[in-house]
């Protein structure tokens, strides 16, 4: 058995055969868990945006569009960004597994707590507003992106079931408006007993969303007016159309 | 090499650093490990002699060329029993021509596996017939690889859960549940073969 041992030292000298460095386990762990961390951060950017937008999906809309609100739910569900966050967590573990003590951990504990730590990154993401500048980015830099933006104007452009957006292009009078919506048409907006959410006043090339009713063709009476983005749960009432020469 | 007493005291992590240092003391850690990997080999695989000595050479190289990466959390026997049992996959996948990757030739073997699946009451009768040390052979040969291994671990070589799922790179729990499916596995087949 001995001649074994030999004939391996003696290769190992033959072959000039030497150790790793130690700086070379020092790059493939720190590489691991930098890997682990980016797939952290990337799902935690997906869910931070999913939560942005269902957030801001606005479900108190779902009667106005004649769904229940499970149908109103799986819309609205961010699914493009859940199955980011899925993929992520996905490249989570198994760099986590590839960790020096990671495999001692289940696959169930292990994706777990990616979620949930990707879910809580998310919401500090959200809360700092981060998420809702990378939805922009998306939507304007990402040909094929239908975020936020395109679900609000498939919602905000149903006339016939009381929801109407665009910009104000005049201000009639104290209780008509006109605006042209999101396709280019153009409306008259019957404004008078409606209540503008937040801190909104009309003004020209402002963008609004509107709840009411249609009246005609091109004619719609608004009940609720809400800035184009948000509720506008802030404040409301009505307001005068012309503030300098009217004041509430 | 004329200290041999004072090496055979040393640590296994002692050994590891004076070969890093000096590739010659690298012998005393091959001569303390060589006889369990080499059996290892024999119960893991059905290479000849030769195939298993050209085996164990790469094994103790790729150790030597890991040593530096080797972390003292571990088991050193873990550590180098992880490195033999990834390399005995890789020969498996590169030479698919065998059927099985673990194959018991020992009848020992198979007979004390046996004593430790089934009843107490069982081990005479088995020892007895060699027709039924045959049996054991062909049962545990047809048990899925993922069985075999932990198997093998477990009661040939005598490795504990947590030291299996250091060599195994899995979770404690999952060791525990393969051996346990290994077992009823195993006792099923064995009814088949009206072994048990």
């Amino acid at each position: 058995m001995t001649d074994i041992n030999k004939d391996i030292v003696r290769k190992i000298k033959e072959d000039e055969v030497r150790p790793y460095s130690r700086h070379y386990f020092f790059l493939k762990r720190s590489a691991i868990w930098l890997l682990f961390g980016l797939s952290v951060l990337l799902g935690s950017i997906a869910a931070g945006i999913a939560i942005f937008q269902l957030r801001y999906a606005e479900w108190d809309l779902y009667r106005h569009l004649g769904h229940s609100l499970i149908e109103f739910a799986l819309l609205v569900f961010p699914c493009l960004w859940l199955v980011i966050l899925i993929g992520f967590m996905g490249f989570a573990y198994y760099y986590f597994r590839h960790t020096e003590q990671g495999y001692r951990y289940s696959m169930l504990l292990i994706i777990s707590l990616s979620v949930v730590l990707s879910i809580i990154s998310g919401g500090i993401l959200n809360t700092i507003g981060l998420t809702e500048k990378l939805e922009t980015v998306f939507h304007e830099k990402v040909f094929f992106y239908k975020g936020l933006e395109d679900h609000k104007r498939k919602i905000w452009m149903s006339p016939g079931q009381g929801l109407l957006s665009g910009m104000i292009t005049k201000i009639i009078s104290e209780e008509k408006i006109q605006i042209e919506d999101l396709q280019g048409n153009y409306w008259i907006i019957n404004i008078s007993g409606s209540v503008w959410r937040g801190r909104l006043k009309p003004v020209e090339n402002q963008k609004i969303k509107i709840i009411g009713r249609m009246a005609g063709k091109n004619i719609f009476v608004a009940n609720e007016i809400r800035p184009w983005q948000g509720r506008g749960k802030q404040g409301g009432g009505r307001h005068s159309v012309c503030p300098e020469k009217g004041r509430r | 090499m004329t200290q041999k007493p004072s090496y055979e005291n040393m640590s296994d992590e002692q050994l590891v650093q004076l070969s890093l240092k000096d590739e010659n003391c690298y012998y005393y850690l091959i001569e303390r490990y060589e006889t369990k990997i080499l059996r290892y080999i024999h119960r893991a695989t059905n290479v000849n002699k030769e195939d298993s000595e050209d085996l164990l050479q790469e094994i103790f190289i790729k150790i030597y060329r890991n040593l530096n990466g080797f972390n003292q959390k571990l088991k050193f026997s873990s550590w180098i029993y992880r490195i033999a049992h990834n390399e005995i996959v890789r020969q498996y996948h590169k030479n698919k021509s065998r059927k099985t990757m673990f194959s018991l030739n020992d009848e020992d073997d198979a007979g004390n596996i046996l004593s430790q699946l089934i009843s107490d009451e069982d081990i005479c009768n088995i020892y007895e017939s060699r027709e039924k040390a045959t049996k054991v052979r062909e049962i545990l040969s047809q048990l899925p690889n993922k069985y075999q291994e932990v198997l093998v671990f477990r009661y040939f070589e005598g490795q504990s859960y947590k030291e299996i799922s250091d060599i195994l790179r899995k979770p404690p729990g999952t060791v525990a549940t393969l051996i346990n499916r290994a077992k009823l596995h195993f006792k099923k087949m064995a009814k088949r073969h009206h072994l048990a």
